[in-house]
């Protein structure tokens, strides 16, 4: 049974899911990618379906009904400019990253910090992989700048 | 409802009086004085009662800092082999700067360690290194192995991922929500890791995810192999290939109960 403030907690979380879903989704419609960099924008849309999918699970008649608009509106706006594709979500993951493990910093359920970290290590994989896309720098794939998105 | 008869109940009640009495007489009766004429074979050893050992946070940051030792030990020896050249040319530079990373988070991990009043743990956990890395290496630098160049970098993978999934799996098991953080900020810079070096292993947009071998069916290595961190044993493909042209399956598994480092294991690093 979750206590009211890990709700708030995975209910911000899987806003946040919701709205990469969306961008994922958006992005893959606008079909400016393909072949092989369209089956990974694919991937990783499969994949935040299921972050989100997860997380209403476990929140039931608690889980967000809406994404975070904030984050989408302001992502889908950089993405105007189809060269900063991979940038954008290079930023967009290593937010998700760091929103989920301050997330887990605070959120009390051993079993729901848990299911995070299952979702961040995979998050950071996507990270790695798109920074291939942009650059060889080392760096960028491996260390993550973003800042976490303050949950309530 | 019972079926013993009051006579079967009187008889089983003389038995076990009698029994009892046979007992008392075989044993060592409080001011009775051993004579030695009853002949007695071996003498039981005194034992020495393990320590109770309990599993907490400190416990298992120790735990992690061996295997950041195992993996800083694995890439020293992977350079150290002299392997990289060719197509794997870059891999030193990547080698190095993994290596480096392993430093900064055994630092790291025995820093929370200590502040927790904890004893740091510097060296390799002993028990990965004996089932899996030493025969590893082994197999690896055998004379006739063709490729272990390649073998070392599927070598450095499997480790990498060893080392995310403890992570990862440590943060149902650390009782203080903010040492779950640390361990997964760190544990998702070891899935990088195994991201990159997936890459190498299996190269192309095309291997990011899921992928399967044609001919037997069986997983290829992929950089994002699912959509959550798994906590599966990982496979590493090593060696020169025997005469039927397989080759060995070590099978790794993250830390268990053998394999912690408890408060009282110590090492010389």
């Amino acid at each position: 049974m979750l206590n009211d403030a890990d709700t708030k907690l995975l209910a911000f979380a899987q806003a946040l899911e919701l709205s990469i879903r969306d961008v994922y989704a958006t992005l893959v419609e606008r079909g400016t990618k393909t072949g092989d960099e369209l089956a990974i924008l694919e991937l990783m849309h499969s994949h935040h379906v299921a972050y989100q999918q997860s997380l209403n699970g476990v929140l039931g008649k608690k889980a967000a009904t809406t994404r975070n608009d904030e984050v989408f509106t302001k992502t889908v706006a950089a993405l105007s400019d189809p060269s900063q594709t991979w940038p954008v979500l290079l930023d967009l993951e290593n937010t998700a990253v760091a929103t989920h493990s301050a997330i887990v910093e605070r959120i009390e359920s051993p079993k729901a910090a848990s299911l995070i970290a299952s979702v961040v290590m995979i998050e950071a994989r996507h990270a790695a992989i798109i920074s291939t896309l942009i650059s060889t720098n080392l760096g960028q794939a491996l260390d993550n700048p973003a800042q976490a998105l303050v949950a309530p | 409802m019972s079926r013993i008869s009051r006579r079967e109940l009187l008889h089983l009640s003389a038995t076990s009086l009698a029994s009892g009495l046979v007992l008392a007489a075989c044993g060592k009766q409080a001011g009775v004085q051993d004579d030695g004429a009853i002949a007695r074979l071996g003498e039981a050893p005194s034992t020495t009662v393990l320590v109770e050992a309990e599993i907490n946070d400190v416990v298992l940051l120790r735990t992690a800092s061996s295997l950041e030792y195992n993996a800083i030990d694995t890439y020293t020896a992977a350079i150290g082999l002299g392997v990289f050249k060719g197509d794997l040319a870059g891999a030193t530079e990547i080698a190095k700067r993994f290596r480096q990373d392993h430093q900064n988070h055994a630092d790291a991990v025995n820093g929370l360690v200590r502040a927790l009043g904890g004893k740091e743990y510097l060296c390799a956990n002993t028990r990965i290194n004996d089932l899996y890395i030493t025969p590893a290496l082994a197999l690896i630098t055998d004379e006739k192995n063709p490729n272990i160049g390649i073998d070392v970098v599927a070598l450095a993978h499997a480790v990498e991922n060893l080392a995310a999934q403890t992570y990862q799996g440590m943060v149902e098991l650390i009782a203080d929500p903010k040492l779950r953080a640390d361990a997964i900020r760190i544990g998702q810079q070891e899935s990088r890791h195994a991201a990159l070096l997936a890459q190498v292993l299996n190269p192309g947009l095309a291997a990011v995810g899921p992928t399967f071998d044609a001919t037997t069916g069986k997983p290829k290595i992929a950089a994002i192999p699912a959509a959550f961190g798994p906590q599966t044993n990982i496979q590493l493909t090593v060696g020169a290939p025997k005469d039927d042209g397989s080759r060995t399956t070590l099978l790794l598994e993250t830390p268990s109960l053998n394999s912690l480092i408890y408060e009282g294991v110590s090492c010389s690093a």
